[in-house]
């Protein structure tokens, strides 16, 4: 019977499955708003570097001298480590006297693939808690006001006098549980559109790169007998 | 791992602290305004007029000849001037030179008695003006308090309405029905408060007949022990001090 209800009051007096709904829910939009600042840090940083790669791959560096510069590096990015692999892989095989220009091919093609899809697998880390956040929380928030509401009329229904007084708190309070569910949703869902729509681009320039580098590959290897080095990229 | 840790650290401050804002601006925005409900006196629209006329007419002869008559001092010159005019013939018919000065000296009496005459008339007549302007106002005064009266009352029936409401709901909260009640028993008690809302005594004034029904309801009422009672100690004392009950739980047995 407060004449004046504070947001705090209500999340208080909620009954217990509403405040645990509320618990949930304001954890769910905490760890989702921590996802959506670490992925906007790291996509960024991904996208900074490959800019910086593409553009110190195609300075016309030697491939060997990029590799030796790369390979101590203790935190490759995706595309660094991409090529890293990739180029070890065909060292490796290039070394072997019997080894043909397909077989090296090939084996360059399944390290690079591999190196790409653990890569994709980084760039999405994270983006499926971000969907799920993002489809659920609003059901989870309704289904805490459909509680609460169910519990402040089960108590009119014991009341002579029926007030709209003796409801509106209990609903007021089961509707914050609703208001809960869309504050973690929507910056939940916005994240996960927009980040899934940066991985995708990312993941573009990664096979663009990998296409172009194992074709500067595929021509070293076959022209393999003149010289056993890969050039710089032309 | 502990480098994947690191990278989580500053995004998690980051979110903690939007939702510290978030929590911020929502609990210091979020108050709703206590809304007073105004009691609106209803607006005057009766044709005031049209009623004070009547009133006028039927109260301005009453007042104006009796008072004016007896206690002005202006009136005792009409007596007076009958003595006057008799003498006045006689000496009119000698025309002695003395007697013309008394006759002058006598007109210019007459013509001051005359004139104030004439005076207590005009003074008369804006007493009589005034005094009806007076009633007027007294008049519409009267009624204006009286339809004040009426809405206060009408307010006042209101509040005490809910009160009673309270107080009934309050009661019927506390009752536990005995066996015996039956549908539409109903007794009728007389509760006395003091002005904290406290019970004094709860009397029964009309039994429902069946003596566990009329103990239940007398019961109920000092369980309750204290009723939520206006502060106003007017409103008190004229509907709450000592008051009737009637207690007729139809709702509730089936």
């Amino acid at each position: 019977m407060s004449e004046q209800l504070s947001v705090w009051e209500l999340v208080v007096n909620a009954s217990l499955l509403v405040q645990v709904v509320m618990g949930l829910l304001a954890l769910a939009s905490v760890v989702s708003w921590m996802m959506i600042f670490q992925r906007w840090f790291f996509l960024n940083r991904v996208a900074r570097n490959v800019d910086e790669f593409e553009d110190h791959f195609w300075s016309g560096i030697d491939l060997r001298a990029l590799y030796n510069e790369l390979d101590g590096k203790d935190d490759l990015t995706g595309i660094e480590s991409m090529f890293v692999a990739g180029f070890k892989e065909y060292s490796r095989m290039a070394e072997q006297p019997n080894a043909d220009a397909d077989a090296i091919m090939q084996a360059v093609q399944r390290a690079t693939r591999v190196t790409l899809n653990r890569e994709e697998g980084r760039l999405e880390a994270t983006l499926p808690f971000l969907a799920t956040v993002g489809s659920t929380s609003p059901y989870v928030g309704l289904f805490g006001t459909v509680w609460g509401i169910m519990n402040s009329f089960r108590g009119l229904a014991n009341m002579t006098q029926a007030t709209l007084a003796s409801v509106a708190p209990g609903i007021s309070e089961a509707l914050v549980a609703t208001a809960m569910g869309l504050f973690a949703a929507i910056p939940a869902v916005i994240g996960y559109n927009r980040f899934s729509a940066r991985v995708e681009v990312l993941m573009k320039r990664y096979e663009a790169f990998s296409d172009e580098f194992i074709s500067i590959l595929h021509r070293a290897a076959h022209s393999r007998g003149k010289s056993n080095t890969p050039g710089s990229p032309q | 791992m502990v480098f994947a840790l690191r990278m989580y650290i500053l995004p998690l401050l980051l979110a903690v602290a939007i939702h510290a804002l978030a929590a911020l601006a929502l609990v210091r925005g979020f108050n709703p305004e206590a809304i007073t409900t105004k009691v609106i006196k209803p607006q005057i629209v009766q044709s005031k007029l049209i009623v004070l006329e009547p009133k006028r007419s039927k109260t301005k002869p009453k007042p104006i000849p009796k008072p004016m008559l007896t206690p002005a001092p202006v009136v005792q010159p009409k007596p007076e001037p009958k003595p006057l005019p008799k003498p006045e013939p006689k000496p009119k018919a000698e025309p002695a030179k003395p007697k013309v000065d008394a006759a002058a000296k006598r007109k210019a009496a007459l013509k001051k008695k005359q004139e104030q005459e004439a005076q207590a008339k005009a003074e008369r007549l804006q007493a009589l003006a005034d005094q009806s302007f007076m009633d007027a106002l007294d008049d519409e005064q009267a009624m204006l308090d009286e339809v004040a009266d009426a809405s206060d009352a009408a307010v006042d029936a209101a509040a005490a309405q809910s009160f009673r409401m309270g107080i009934y709901q309050a009661v019927v909260g506390n009752w536990s029905r005995p066996p015996s009640a039956r549908q539409g028993m109903q007794v009728t008690l007389l509760v006395e408060l003091v002005p904290t809302g406290d019970v004094v005594s709860v009397s029964i004034v009309d039994s429902s007949g069946n003596g566990a029904f009329d103990r239940s309801a007398q019961s109920a009422v000092n369980k309750v022990g204290q009723f939520v009672v206006p502060t106003e100690s007017e409103l008190f004392e004229r509907h709450f001090r000592k008051f009737t009950l009637l207690f007729k739980p139809e709702d509730l047995l089936r």
